[in-house]
């Protein structure tokens, strides 16, 4: 178990209020160092919220295999009955997570405010899977499942004092944080919806940071971030996982500095992007002020329709959005395939991504609750289980569609709306999810892609498919025109490109 | 591999003050980002230098009595001590070429 020796330093049942300074690397704290000398003790000392009749003890003596409340599971010891909140529980990642974690015993709570059906709709589009009111899929993860989800809808930003109640009252363990816009064309529409996508963004996290300061300093907050924050960089630099290993060396004027710790440089290429930049760096210091626990998790294209809970039922099913503004490309490809429209490939089609299935993300997010940051810790992880060109990935597309479901499936190339590198080296660094949390991913993407066909081609959901065709194509255009881009050629991909390959790098660890 | 050694309150003085060899001691905190990355470095020099330098490491949060005996100010601190004294104290993050160049100029090219 990846998680065995961690102790309840560790632990967000751990109370160690009044028992730390905060302060800053290079900052003497005169106070405390008296504090500490006059109490004679030689280390730390905590309490535990779960089992207050151990009175105080030294956080580090126990852990989390030795601790009769964190349990075995598939994915690590886990607390029992872990209080977990999902910020965007009605999203398509969150109504996933919340039932994956009720079937693992959690108790989850969970906050929306229908902002994305809204954005959906407002854009004209929807999604594809339908998707019933909040009420009933509450009704039906009971029904099926036996899970209960304790639901609030709030409005993280406007509505800072229900988002402290309701915080205050279930005290979470942990806090997912889902509860974001996730769309760079959408925050590139026009002024209104750049602002709209920074406000929510990042003064909803800014906001969640204070609460959780005054009243779960201890929990974990587990914060979507993506891959996109770093851009591309064209000398093919590696996207290290948030921050410069201790051996990157700075060398300048005949000197040298490890960089080893410091945030690596991001290169975010949407409005959106910079808002989760921008919450980068405000975790990063409430991490560092108040001694938060956070993790930011970069993760790569995610795709899919499949867990065990949500295909338990028709009911449970999590929404699916192939729009424009919305449509992750391989679910975007696979409706394009469905109805027998060209794939759309942006420019060149050759930009590399790192991607993860919905299944595997679940798991990743899993591992990461298991194994909470030490105090104070502001913790990124790269969260792909791939990386392929956008070309690769029509083609695997294609290849599912012709070869399973006799389609006649083609790709085409049209003018790229975005400002972006469309040929270029990637190098991710892939290490710490399979290293220090035990992850290997389970999905194969062609069997993945093979069962969104099934959904996909149902009567009643390719009919969802072709009543909203017509937002597929982009008509968002980073410069500001509103036009719809246009064919350059359709395109043969008769097999997997090599060149894609050799360009497209996974760094697993020093060899 | 020999590891790097988890130092304490209880076990500092015959770790490392009372240790035959030289040892060098990383002084780190968990909400100092320089300090986890230098984790991986810590535990391929404990390994690395097996025999000759031991290695350890300590987190100024939990001993907070250790840290202010040593004025540890900034994270990550590395401490070289033989023979019971204080013979190297650098501050900030180091790759690992930089901390072996520190021992070696410390000890005499003992790598």
């Amino acid at each position: 178990m990846h998680n065995a020796k961690c102790t309840c330093w560790n632990c967000p049942a751990i109370n160690l209020a009044g028992k730390v300074d905060f302060r800053a690397c290079g900052q003497a704290g005169a106070q405390f160092d008296k504090k500490a000398d006059d109490s004679q003790e030689t280390h730390i000392m905590a309490e535990c919220k779960r089992r207050p009749d151990l009175g105080l003890f030294d956080p580090m003596s126990i852990t989390f295999e030795e601790c009769p409340e964190w349990q075995k599971t598939p994915y690590g010891y886990l607390l029992k009955n872990m209080r977990v909140m999902i910020l965007g529980v009605d999203g398509y990642l969150g109504w996933t997570l919340a039932l994956w974690l009720g079937r693992l015993g959690c108790q989850v709570s969970g906050v929306d405010n229908y902002n994305r059906r809204n954005w959906v709709k407002e854009r004209g589009a929807h999604t594809v899977i339908p998707i019933s009111r909040m009420s009933e899929r509450l009704h039906a993860a009971k029904e099926v499942l036996g899970v209960n989800i304790n639901f609030r809808e709030i409005d993280i930003y406007e509505e800072r004092d229900k988002l402290k109640e309701f915080i205050d009252e279930i005290k979470p363990e942990a806090i997912v944080h889902y509860g974001e816009c996730p769309s760079a064309p959408f925050s590139m529409i026009d002024v209104e919806h750049a602002i709209d996508v920074q406000r929510n963004n990042v003064l909803g996290t800014l906001g969640l940071l204070f609460t959780m300061r005054d009243i779960v300093p201890e929990s974990s907050l587990l914060k979507l971030g993506t891959m996109g924050e770093y851009g591309t960089p064209l000398t093919g630099r590696p996207l290290f996982e948030g921050m410069f290993p201790a051996d990157a060396v700075l060398h300048w004027d005949n000197r040298e500095w490890s960089l080893g710790g410091e945030l690596t440089p991001r290169d975010p290429v949407s409005f959106y992007h910079v808002s989760k930049v921008q919450d980068t760096f405000n975790c990063y210091e409430a991490s560092k002020y108040w001694w938060l626990r956070s993790y930011d998790i970069m993760q790569g294209v995610i795709f899919g329709v499949h867990t065990e809970e949500v295909s338990a039922d028709p009911r449970l099913r999590t929404r699916l959005d192939i729009d424009e503004w919305f449509g992750t490309i391989i679910n975007r490809f696979v409706a394009q395939a469905v109805l027998d429209i060209p794939l759309t490939l942006y420019g060149a089609g050759q930009q590399i991504r790192g991607f993860i299935a919905l299944r595997d993300a679940m798991e990743c997010m899993t591992r990461l609750l298991a194994s909470p940051p030490e105090p104070g810790q502001y913790a990124v992880v790269n969260q792909i289980s791939g990386v392929k060109s956008l070309r690769q990935l029509a083609y695997i597309v294609a290849k599912v569609g012709r070869k399973h479901f006799n389609l006649p499936v083609q790709i085409q190339r049209i003018e790229n709306p975005r400002v972006e590198a469309d040929i270029h080296p990637f190098e991710a660094l892939y290490e710490k999810l399979p290293k220090q949390y035990g992850f290997e991913p389970k999905v194969d993407i062609e069997e993945e892609v093979r069962r969104m066909f099934e959904l996909l081609m149902k009567p009643e959901i390719r009919a969802r498919i072709e009543e909203k065709k017509h937002v597929i194509i982009p008509k968002t255009w980073w410069s500001g025109v509103k036009r719809e881009a246009q064919r350059i050629e359709l395109i043969n991909l008769e097999k997997e490109i090599k060149e894609d390959e050799e360009r497209a790098k996974i760094f697993m660890g020093k060899k | 591999m020999k590891k790097a050694i988890t130092l304490n309150s209880k076990n500092f003085q015959k770790e490392v003050l009372e240790s035959e060899i030289p040892v060098l001691v990383d002084f780190w905190g968990s909400w100092c980002p320089p300090c986890k990355m230098v984790e991986q470095t810590i535990e391929e020099l404990a390994g690395d230098l097996d025999g000759k330098v031991k290695v350890g490491k300590l987190n100024v949060d939990q001993y907070p009595v250790l840290r202010n005996q040593y004025s540890i100010i900034g994270l990550p601190t590395f401490i070289l001590f033989k023979d019971g004294q204080m013979m190297k104290n650098e501050v900030g993050a180091r790759s690992k070429k930089q901390l072996l160049k520190m021992l070696n100029e410390a000890l005499g090219n003992i790598i």
